[in-house]
């Protein structure tokens, strides 16, 4: 009951997002709409198909560089907090929490200006940098876990039965930190995915992911092409959730101890 | 196969030194036990061997070859450690074969090997299965198994036995023993367990307090413990002071005939083993003492008798003396063990 109560919550607004991308005319009072119509969907497959092409293919680069950062800083950075003691570990979670309650906004503007200074302001990788702030903290908590659950003793058994320091890494903490890993990545994902602010402001116009482009289409007030837009922008998070559905439970980490 | 040689090696966990002064030999082919309590520092010392630890002074030679720089995959030194860390993403199979997929041998080779050494360890059958499905005793064995297929020269187990039931613990010490004696691997076997230490080995070394402090062969340390802390280890509870005097050892409780002790007029120590000493509840030899109380244990009764100013602890067959009964000791002097010197 309850897990249907939230389905259908969850779902709700897409089902609206649905209706609207499929309408031609739908003015309000009107609870249904008045015309049905593919207009929207031709929009966006033929007359934007390039323009919406491309932006996906520039978000879809952006959040995977970004989440394959973000877990490659994450797995030792977590590694070390979660399996040894040393002074300042504080001072790290502090530092760490602060982009994700600092609002986007601030942090972004703070960091334009050093952005401009150093040349990377309007480029790909400043984009991915500033998105890195907001989703390595959540990769790094996220490993910072994981490793705190950890028995260090199954690299010690590994290399005494003849791994190198390189094939433990592969063939034993790799594997037993997958679920995690799973979960770091898919956090890092989608929030750079769903970046609108940053990316405007760092990428100044010339990083075009979908968000800045969802953002372009909508202003022209055109609802059912940005429904259409929404559901397209919407579709590849969701089938990464559904994908990595199965590490987010507890049951993959569970035989670690 | 090989042997391993410890030369004074110390290891500590920053300042405070675990390990002092250990050497030891283990010949080729032979299975020592590493015996101390909890906390004496076995682990620590395996894994001085494993390469798992720098130690801060002393040699390490595994097979005639110096081995201290070397990391641990590339020694030929395997170490099973006392939790079983099967890897869980893996099946039994993969498991044992890890350490020869690390070596870069063939499929074929692997298969044929892992088959073998399934057979070896009573797992045959079980390749496929998954680690949370074993159970304790065979999830022992698999760990055992893994090191085993490496046929390494050193084989170092740490209380490979301690998680398991009485039973199954004593089939396990014989299947030990048995694929040891087959597979010839030099083994160094820590336990904490004394019983466990003097069946297991011809050679049992004793660690109190990260030192070696007696190395032999099971009897000696036994019967003839170099200390009254190593008596204590091995249960003995009975010990009294005498003097020496032109090779006799005069006590209150026993007048024992020393003839390899020359120190005159020192005082010293001496012990009994509860089960040495006679107890009967009437006659004229040895002491008279008053039983203090009783504790029934199966094969044998511990009776606590109090002597003159001391109490002795006696462990007999007998069930049918009460607390308050008077009765006699008496101390064979060829079961007394006088200590050389004062500590
Ligand atoms: N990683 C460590 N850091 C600091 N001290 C340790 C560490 N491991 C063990 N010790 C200490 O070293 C001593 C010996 O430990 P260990 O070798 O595990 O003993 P055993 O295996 O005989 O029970 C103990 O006093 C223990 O507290
Ligand atoms: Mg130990």
């Amino acid at each position: 009951m309850a897990a249907a109560g939230v389905g259908i919550a969850v779902l709700l607004p897409f089902v609206s997002l649905v209706m609207w991308s499929l309408s031609s005319r739908w003015f309000y009072p009107q609870l249904w709409p008045r015309q049905w119509g593919l207009r929207a969907w031709q929009y966006v497959f033929s007359t934007a198909g390039p323009q919406i092409l491309a932006a996906l293919g520039q978000s879809v680069l952006v959040a995977a560089t970004t989440a394959a950062i973000s877990v490659a800083i994450g797995i030792p950075a977590g590694r070390a907090l979660g399996l040894y003691d040393f002074r300042g570990k504080d001072l790290v979670s502090v530092v760490l929490i602060l982009p994700v309650i600092v609002p986007p906004l601030c942090v972004t503007m703070g960091l334009h200006l050093w952005f401009i200074i150093m040349g990377l302001a309007g480029s790909f990788f400043g984009v991915v940098l500033v998105h890195l702030t907001f989703c390595l903290p959540y990769a790094v908590f996220v490993m910072w876990g994981i490793f705190s659950n950890y028995n260090p003793s199954y690299e010690e058994q590994a290399r005494s039965l003849g791994a190198s320091a390189w094939k433990v890494l592969v063939r034993v903490i790799l594997p037993l930190t997958f679920p995690g890993i799973m979960v770091a990545g898919l956090f890092s994902f989608l929030l750079s995915w769903s970046q609108y602010l940053s990316t405007l402001i760092i990428g100044g116009g010339k990083v075009t992911t979908l968000p800045i482009l969802l953002f372009a289409l909508m202003g022209s007030g055109d609802r059912p092409v940005a429904a259409a837009v929404s559901i397209v922008f919407v579709a590849p998070a969701l089938l990464a959730l559904l994908f990595s559905a199965r590490y987010l439970g507890g049951k993959g980490i569970a035989g670690i101890r | 196969m090989g042997d391993l040689e410890l030369k004074n090696i110390t290891i500590g966990y920053g300042n405070t030194p675990v390990i002092r002064d250990f050497s030891l030999t283990v010949e080729n082919g032979q299975m020592a036990s590493l015996l101390g309590p909890s906390g004496a520092g076995k682990t620590t010392v395996l894994r001085a061997v494993a390469g798992l630890l720098q130690p801060r002074s002393g040699a390490i030679i595994i097979d005639g070859r110096p081995a201290n720089g070397l990391p641990p995959e590339k020694r030929n030194a395997v170490m099973v450690f006392q939790k079983t860390l099967l890897f869980p993403f893996m099946n039994v199979e993969q498991n044992i074969g890890f350490g020869l997929q690390m070596q870069g041998r063939s499929t074929g080779e692997i298969r044929r090997r892992v088959e073998k050494i399934l057979e070896l360890t009573e797992l045959t059958g079980l390749n496929r299965r998954k680690i949370h499905e074993l159970s304790g005793g065979q999830q022992q064995r698999v760990s055992l198994a893994r090191a085993l297929v490496l046929k390494p020269a050193i084989l170092l187990l740490d209380e490979p036995l301690s998680s398991l039931d009485a039973t199954l613990r004593q089939h396990m010490r014989e299947l030990i023993q048995d694929i040891q004696a087959q597979t010839r691997i030099t083994t160094l076997f820590v336990t904490h367990d004394q019983a466990e230490a003097l069946m297991m080995s011809q050679r049992v070394c004793l660690l109190l307090n990260g030192r070696i402090r007696q190395v032999g062969s099971p009897r000696e340390l036994f019967y003839r413990p170099a200390d009254p802390d190593v008596a204590r280890f091995f249960g003995g509870c009975n010990f009294f002071e005498g003097r020496l005097k032109n090779g006799v050892y005069y006590s209150q409780y026993a007048t024992v005939a020393a003839p390899g002790l020359s120190a005159n007029g020192d005082r010293l120590t001496a012990t009994i083993r509860p089960e040495d000493i006679r107890i009967c509840a009437d006659g004229n030899r040895g002491i008279t003492g008053r039983v203090q109380k009783t504790s029934f244990e199966g094969t044998t009764t511990r009776i606590w008798v109090q002597c003159q100013d001391r109490v002795f602890v006696v462990l007999a067959p007998v069930t049918d003396l009460q607390a308050g009964q008077s009765v006699r000791l008496h101390l064979p002097p060829d079961k007394i063990r006088i200590f050389a010197a004062e500590n």
